[in-house]
């Protein structure tokens, strides 16, 4: 099982704070997100970690792996 | 002194507080147009003014309040105005940016910047009605909260909209880290709250009705919108700030490392998720608000005792929750307007006491705060801005403190000014932008490196590599957009939007992977600006002043006014002593890594300092030469 949690936008106008699924990489991530109404444009525009390293859309997962997703931001 | 130029009001007034005398100070085309206004403005007057002998306490300290000429000329995010003096916090020159509409107000009562020299005899305040310059008794004011002082200021003067600003019971009891308030906003940083105290002023209001001049009205409106529309549909400027504030950037902060948390002992908070921009934006803010004539209106509001208030800032969030390891959002809220109504800057406040908890965890100081222990500090507060018992200490800030009881290695300061939210070992250029930034530990005026190192762009956030050109170029374009009395944000909108939207994308990686190798470049444009003689069609900043002032601009001009101001701030502080053995950080941030198993994640200072140096033309010993002095009109 894969935990995904949202920040940012990406949170704010989906509504989701987290979301656990099956998957094998980030990429598999997203077409389920996709699925669950989530906007492609948005999930492209994210940052992704995992397990709190950069990562990118063809990164593979393990079970446990935690995947974090932030709209982009900037200005303090 | 009458300008030729549009957007000034052409006279700068010079008030002696001592003597309750006013008297025109000139000011002239020519300084116009290699100065601007605002802070660049104020360093040249008091550079002309400061010998280095002066003290911040004393009436030989000149305090400028400072207007840019684009204030009330509708360009966006342009009613900010600037305060200027010798720092009781520093010792050495200060600037404080603040939105409050005091600036406008100003503009409209026919002036560009208002000196104060000498110190009032008594308690009094200033009213300023177009010629009228009243002084008046403040004892009934004194002692007040700012939100009742500027309450009863309306009162006194019988006027609803005016421009206004004043010191709370900190500025008055001369608390180091003092502000000064104009409304909601805050020149919250250096401590000029507690030179306006010690100068017995607790507030001056402005009230005109003149009319602020436009170059071409018809394109100045014209680029007005298309200026505000390009903002509006930018990401950040036109959807993060607007929706999430700076508190949008706590969570990538902390996914970044970056979190200052636990005195900066670490760069992420466990309990980072309590106090995030997404959990304020859920749960407690109720609007979003802007500054007079700003279109990317990024001021939170929130519920604070039942009032709708100002909420926090990223810096408050960060430094008031995780460095001193509290996870209560609704207890930030409640101390930020705490804060604000004491007239205290929430950024030094905070270091001073996250200073102070580690000092009694490590048993230097037995002073009763405790990290995660926050019962007690509203009492804190109150007692720092009343000077009461232990907290009299507390409100010399965490430079002296340290000094008096030991911890140096981890009080947070540079140059005596405490450093901001972003803790700077896993954002090296960061670390280099607040060890030379003039104010001191500032992240804005050390140039905000970090929005190349994670917090918009990506590139190697621990080399060294190109941050110093990088660090120059940012600080002087920041630089003449605070003269023109614009708000930083807008530069935000300087990187094209695709960039921030696009992460992943090949173009978007490319360029943070070729950011480290382009430093020649950099220098090459910050040393010859003049090349650059064009306006950029993402900076509209430029045409904006051609088409609103009738002064001839260009990216190039832009730039060179902005190197002009920051040398000549640096050049003054020199006269205070300050040389490259000041631009420095604590040992807990330059010898000990973040990641013990990563001996990259901390601060490679003395490297970057070095190019640095060699990029502004500074020597080695970080004073500018005269060569450079002369080549910039500065002497």
């Amino acid at each position: 099982m894969i935990t995904v949690r949202f920040y940012g936008l990406l949170r704010l106008d989906s509504g989701m704070k987290e979301q656990q699924l099956e998957a094998d990489t980030v990429k598999e991530v997203y077409a389920q997100l996709t699925q669950l109404g989530l906007s492609r444009k948005a999930l492209y525009g994210c940052v992704i970690l995992v397990n709190g390293k950069p990562a990118g859309k063809k990164q593979k997962l393990k079970n446990g792996d935690r995947v974090q997703l932030m709209s982009p931001v900037a200005g303090g | 002194m009458a300008s030729k130029y549009a957007g000034y009001m052409g006279k700068v007034m010079l008030v002696d507080l001592s003597t309750e005398t006013v008297t025109e100070y000139p000011w002239t085309d020519q300084q116009r147009e290699l100065y601007l206004g605002g802070k660049i403005m104020a360093a040249r007057i008091l550079c002309d003014h400061l010998t280095g002998k002066e003290s911040p306490f004393s009436e030989e300290n000149w305090v400028v309040i400072a207007t840019g000429p684009l204030t009330g000329t509708g360009a966006p995010s342009s009613a900010r105005f600037d305060v200027s003096a010798l720092s009781p916090q520093t010792g050495i020159l200060a600037s404080s940016n603040c939105g409050g509409s005091f600036g406008f107000h100003l503009k409209k009562a026919g002036y560009d910047a208002l000196i104060l020299k000498g110190r009032c005899r008594s308690h009094r305040w200033l009213e300023i009605n177009e010629d009228q310059f009243l002084f008046h008794d403040a004892d009934e004011l004194w002692g007040m909260r700012t939100s009742q002082c500027q309450e009863k200021l309306a009162e006194l003067t019988g006027k609803k909209r005016f421009g206004k600003l004043c010191i709370g019971p900190a500025g008055e009891n001369l608390v180091k880290y003092a502000g000064i308030i104009s409304d909601e906003r805050a020149a919250g940083r250096t401590g000029l709250g507690a030179v306006l105290g010690w100068k017995n002023l607790k507030a001056i209001t402005a009230f005109g009705t003149k009319t602020i001049p436009i170059h071409d009205k018809e394109k100045t409106t014209a680029w007005c919108k298309k200026w505000i529309e390009y903002l509006q549909k930018h990401p950040l400027t036109g959807q993060q700030l607007p929706r999430m504030g700076t508190a949008g950037l706590v969570s990538s902060m902390q996914m970044l490392g970056i979190l200052s948390t636990k005195n900066y002992s670490a760069g992420q908070f466990e309990d980072f998720e309590q106090v995030s921009g997404e959990r304020l934006a859920e749960e407690f803010n109720i609007t979003n608000k802007g500054c007079l004539t700003c279109p990317i209106r990024c001021a939170r509001t929130v519920q604070v005792q039942g009032m709708a208030v100002k909420g926090p800032e990223l810096e408050t969030l960060g430094l008031l929750g995780g460095n001193i390891c509290n996870n209560d959002l609704q207890k930030i809220l409640d101390w930020n307007y705490e804060l604000d109504e004491l007239g205290m800057d929430t950024i030094s406040t905070a270091n001073t006491i996250a200073w102070a908890m580690e000092a009694n965890e490590k048993g230097l100081w037995d002073n009763g705060l405790e990290f995660g222990k926050t019962d007690n500090l509203p009492q804190v507060f109150d007692d720092i801005a009343h000077r009461r018992g232990i907290c009299d200490a507390l409100a010399e800030g965490s430079k002296r403190l340290s000094e008096k009881y030991g911890g140096k290695e981890f009080a947070i300061h540079s140059k005596g000014l405490e450093l901001a939210a972003y803790e700077p070992r896993r954002a090296v250029g960061q670390g280099l932008g607040y060890a030379v930034s003039n104010r001191g530990g500032c992240h804005l005026n050390g140039g905000y490196l970090v929005i190349m190192e994670g917090l918009g762009l990506h590139m190697d956030s621990q080399t060294p590599k190109a941050k110093a050109d990088l660090t120059m170029t940012f600080q002087d374009l920041m630089e003449t957009i605070s003269a023109s009395g614009q708000c930083l944000f807008t530069s935000y909108a300087f990187f094209p939007g695709f960039l921030l939207t696009k992460p992943n994308g090949i173009l978007t990686k490319t360029v943070n992977a070729a950011a480290p190798h382009i430093g020649w470049a950099v220098r090459l444009i910050n040393k010859y600006p003049r090349v650059a003689a064009i306006h950029l069609p993402i900076f509209h900043h430029t045409k904006m002043i051609e088409l609103a002032l009738g002064m001839k601009m260009n990216f190039g001009r832009y730039m060179e006014i902005g190197e002009r101001g920051y040398t000549m701030e640096r050049f003054i502080n020199t006269k205070f002593g300050i040389s490259a053995a000041n631009d420095k950080l604590p040992k807990r941030l330059t010898d000990v890594p973040q990641d013990s198993g990563n001996p990259k994640t901390k601060v490679p200072l003395e490297t970057m300092k070095k190019t640095y140096y060699q990029a502004r033309g500074w020597d080695h010993n970080g004073i500018p030469t005269e060569k450079l002095l002369r080549r910039l009109k500065i002497k």
